[in-house]
C-alpha cells in the first residue's frame, strides 16, 4: 500500500434543496448527512448577536408583502443589526402581516402592525403609529429600504416631519461612520457623517449575517384613532397579462425552444405572470413584437424571470441586466444562459413547463404551507 | 365655496445624465404637462434658482408660457422659499426626484409639512371635481408598482408628486421656446437654512461597498464562501424526473419567497 490517502468516492454528501448533490469538505458524515436523500442542508445554529441588555436601540420600519419581507426590506432589518454594537438592540417594526422569524436578521424586537398593510392608504395612521415607537423606544437610527411599496413614502413623511437635518435618502452605501449617495443623476458620489433617518437602495446591504438576534414578539402601541384627510378608494383590479413588461414583477419568457405558445400562456396564468420573449420567438411570429425583451426589445426589470428555451444570447441578457432571479429551462447544460440563470433546469420545455404546471397547480389548490426557513 | 382653484407646477433644473446638457427634468415636464390639463393657461410654473438656468427654455418649448423665477441660492433648501411662495396655491405639483442636485425627493414632503397640508406621491392621473359641498375636491390615480394602481380622493389644498409614466403628450415647439418668458419675482429676503448635513463630493468612479457583518468564519468556511461567489452561474439540476425538475423549481421559488403559495 502507498501512503497516498485515498479519497472514497462514496463518501457521505447530502443533496441540497435544488438536488444537487453536494459533498461538504473538512466534515465527515453524521448528522444531516443520508446517502443520497433528499436532505435539508446541514445547518448551524448561529450564535446570539448580543446577551447584553439593550440601552439604545436601532430601528428599522418596513411594509411586509404578502406576509413576508422581500430582500430590500430584509436589508434595513439586517443593517440595523450590524450597524449596532453591543449595549444596541435592534427593533423591527413591521407594517402588514408576518409570518416568518425575522431573528435571523438580528431582529431582537419585532413589532407587527397588520393593520397597517401597504395595499391601503393611511399616512396618518402609520405616521401617528411610528411616532409612537420613536417616542418609545428613541431609536439612534432608523433604518427604512427607499421602495415604491410605501417604505419610500412614509420615509419621506417622517423625514419631513422632525428630522430633515437629519436623514439621507437613495443611500447606496453605508457604514457606522458614513453614508453615501449619488447625485447628478449617479454621476457624483456624496459623502456624509451618518444620519438619524436612513433610507437605503437596494443591493446595499448583505443580509447573510453570522449571527441572530433575540426575535420577541412586542405589542404594537395603542394610539385612539386617526381620521385621514385622504381617503383611500381602494386598488383598481389589474389583470397580470396588460400589465407592461417594463413594470411587471414576474415574467416567463419564451425563446426558440418553446414550441407550443399555448403552454408558456397557461404558465404565465398559473404563475400570475407575465409573458415576453426572445426576438427568434417574435420574428417567428409566435408572440407579437412588443413582447421582445432584450436590445432590441424591452429592459425589464423583474424579480422573477422565467427564461424558457432561450439560449441566452448577450442582446437577449441585456434586457434582464436588473432581473433578481433567473431561472432558465433548456435543452443545452452548455447554453449561455446557465451562466446568467440562478437556476437552470436541462430538459425539454414543454414537458418541463406542462410538469411545473400541475405540480403549482396542485400546490395552489391544496394550500399547501409553503415551508420556507432560512 | 370657491370658483376657481389654482395649480402651480414645480421646475427643477434637469440635466441628460450622461452628456450633462441642459435640459428639462423629465418628471417635472410631465407634472408640469398634467398640470396644463386641468388648469390650462392659468397654471403657474415655478422654479427656484436663477432666471439664467439654461434648462429653463426647455420647459417653455414644452409650453410653460411663463415661468416666475423665485430667487434662491441653489445650495440651500428651496422648500421654505417655495413654501412661502406658493402659500395660495391650492394644487402644487411637482416631480418626484430632481435629476439635477440631490434629488433626494425630499421637497415635496418638506413643502407640505410646511404648509401643512398633505401630499400624495407618484400620480399617474389628477382630476378636480366639484364635491357635495360644492367645493373642489380631487381624485388621484397612483402609481404602484408591480402594475397596481390606487384611486385617492382628497380636499384641496394639496401637495401631489407626479410620477414619470403619467400618460401626458410632451411636445416640444421652438416657437414657444421664443416667445415664452422668463419672470423674477422679488426676492422675499429669506434667509433660507443650509442643507444638513454636510457632504462631500467625489465623481463616482467606483462601486459603493456593501455593508457587510464580521463574521469569525473558519478558513474553511471562508475558502467555500469565496468559491462560491466565484462560481458565476447559478445551480444547474440534471437528474431526476420531469417531476422532480418541477419540484426544485417550486423550491427555489418559494425559497426566495417569489410566488405565495
Ligand atoms: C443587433 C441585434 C439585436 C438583437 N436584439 C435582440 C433582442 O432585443 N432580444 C433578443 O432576444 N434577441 C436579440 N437579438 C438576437 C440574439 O442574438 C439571439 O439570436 C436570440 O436572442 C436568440 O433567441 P433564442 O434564444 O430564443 O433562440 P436560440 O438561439 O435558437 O436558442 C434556443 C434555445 O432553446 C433551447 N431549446 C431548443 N429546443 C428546446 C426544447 N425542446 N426544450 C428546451 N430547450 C430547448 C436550445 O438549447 C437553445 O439554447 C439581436 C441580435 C442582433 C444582431
Ligand atoms: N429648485 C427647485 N425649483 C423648483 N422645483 C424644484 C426645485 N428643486 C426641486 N424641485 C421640485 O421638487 C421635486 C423633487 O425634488 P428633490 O426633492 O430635490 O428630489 C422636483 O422634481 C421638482 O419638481
Amino acid at each position: 500500500m502507498s501512503g497516498v490517502k485515498r479519497i472514497d468516492p462514496r463518501r457521505p454528501y447530502c443533496l441540497s434543496p435544488s438536488g444537487l448533490r453536494r459533498i461538504v469538505l473538512g466534515e465527515s458524515g453524521g448528522a444531516g448527512f443520508q446517502f443520497g436523500a433528499m436532505a435539508r442542508p446541514h445547518k448551524k445554529v448561529k450564535p446570539r448577536r448580543t446577551h447584553e441588555p439593550a440601552k439604545h436601540w436601532h430601528m428599522a420600519i418596513a411594509h411586509s408583502n404578502r406576509g413576508r419581507l422581500d430582500d430590500h426590506a430584509r436589508e434595513a432589518v439586517a443593517a440595523s443589526a450590524i450597524l449596532a454594537t453591543p449595549e444596541i438592540g435592534v427593533i423591527a417594526v413591521i407594517l402588514g402581516d408576518l409570518h416568518e422569524d425575522i431573528a435571523a436578521l438580528g431582529a431582537d424586537r419585532i413589532v407587527v402592525i397588520p393593520e397597517l398593510d401597504a395595499a391601503r392608504f393611511q399616512p396618518q395612521r402609520e405616521e401617528a403609529v411610528i411616532q409612537a415607537l420613536l417616542d418609545e423606544y428613541q431609536p439612534a437610527q432608523v433604518l427604512m429600504p427607499d421602495n415604491m411599496l410605501g417604505d419610500g413614502d412614509l420615509g419621506r413623511r417622517l423625514i419631513a416631519k422632525h428630522e430633515r437635518a437629519a436623514a439621507a435618502t437613495h443611500v447606496v452605501e453605508l457604514d457606522r461612520q458614513h453614508v453615501s449617495v449619488r447625485w447628478n443623476s449617479g454621476t457624483i458620489f456624496a459623502k456624509s457623517i451618518l444620519p438619524r433617518f436612513v433610507l437605503l437602495t437596494p443591493g446595499t446591504v448583505d443580509i447573510e449575517l453570522p449571527f441572530v438576534g433575540a426575535g420577541e414578539q412586542t405589542a404594537p402601541p395603542q394610539i385612539s384613532s386617526v381620521t385621514e384627510v385622504c381617503r383611500d378608494l381602494g386598488l383598481e383590479p389589474t389583470e397580470m397579462s396588460d400589465i407592461a413588461l417594463e413594470e411587471a414583477d414576474f415574467i416567463v419568457s419564451a425563446g426558440n425552444g418553446v414550441r407550443n405558445v399555448e403552454t408558456i400562456d397557461t404558465l404565465a396564468r398559473t404563475l400570475g405572470a407575465a409573458v415576453g420573449a426572445s426576438r427568434v420567438a417574435v420574428d417567428e411570429g409566435k408572440l407579437p413584437r412588443d413582447k421582445q425583451i432584450g436590445a432590441s426589445g424591452k429592459t425589464v426589470s423583474a424579480t422573477t424571470y422565467f427564461a424558457i428555451g432561450i439560449s441566452g444570447a448577450v442582446q437577449h441578457l441585456q434586457g434582464i441586466k436588473s432581473c433578481r432571479h433567473v431561472i432558465a429551462i433548456n435543452r443545452d447544460a452548455g447554453a449561455p444562459i446557465v451562466k446568467r440563470a440562478d437556476l437552470t433546469v436541462i430538459g425539454d420545455a414543454e414537458e418541463l413547463m406542462q410538469a411545473l404546471i400541475t405540480r403549482v397547480e396542485q400546490a395552489r389548490n391544496q394550500g399547501e404551507a409553503g415551508e420556507v426557513e432560512r | 365655496m370657491r370658483d376657481t382653484f389654482t395649480v402651480a407646477a414645480l421646475a427643477s433644473a434637469g440635466r441628460h445624465p450622461v452628456s450633462g446638457a441642459p435640459r428639462a427634468c423629465r418628471a417635472d415636464a410631465v407634472a408640469m404637462a398634467l398640470g396644463r390639463r386641468i388648469a390650462g393657461d392659468a397654471l403657474r410654473v415655478v422654479h427656484a434658482g436663477t432666471a439664467e438656468e439654461q434648462s429653463l427654455q426647455d420647459y417653455l418649448a414644452l409650453g410653460a408660457g411663463t415661468i416666475e423665477v423665485l430667487p434662491v441660492d441653489p445650495s440651500t433648501d428651496a422648500a421654505p422659499a417655495l413654501a412661502d411662495y406658493l402659500r395660495n396655491v391650492d394644487i402644487i405639483l411637482t416631480g418626484g426626484n430632481a435629476e439635477f442636485g440631490r434629488g433626494s425627493g425630499l421637497l415635496p414632503y418638506a413643502l407640505a409639512e410646511a404648509l401643512k397640508r398633505p401630499v400624495i406621491a407618484n400620480a399617474l392621473d389628477v382630476n378636480v371635481e366639484r364635491n357635495a359641498d360644492a367645493d373642489w375636491s380631487i381624485e388621484i390615480r397612483q402609481f404602484l408598482p408591480k402594475g397596481q394602481r390606487r384611486r385617492i380622493a382628497c380636499p384641496l389644498p394639496l401637495v401631489v408628486s407626479v410620477h414619470p409614466r403619467a400618460p401626458v403628450e410632451l411636445k416640444y415647439a421652438y416657437a414657444r421656446r421664443m416667445s415664452g418668458r422668463i419672470d423674477v419675482a422679488p426676492d422675499q429676503g429669506m434667509v433660507a437654512p443650509l442643507l444638513q448635513p454636510e457632504w462631500s463630493v467625489e465623481i463616482a468612479s467606483r462601486r459603493p461597498v456593501r455593508l457587510k457583518a464580521q463574521d469569525g468564519k473558519s478558513a474553511h468556511a471562508r475558502m467555500q464562501s469565496a468559491i462560491v461567489s466565484e462560481a458565476k452561474g447559478g445551480v444547474v439540476a440534471f437528474e431526476g424526473t420531469t417531476v422532480d425538475k418541477a419540484q426544485v423549481m417550486l423550491n427555489y421559488l418559494r425559497e426566495h419567497r417569489l410566488v405565495d403559495f
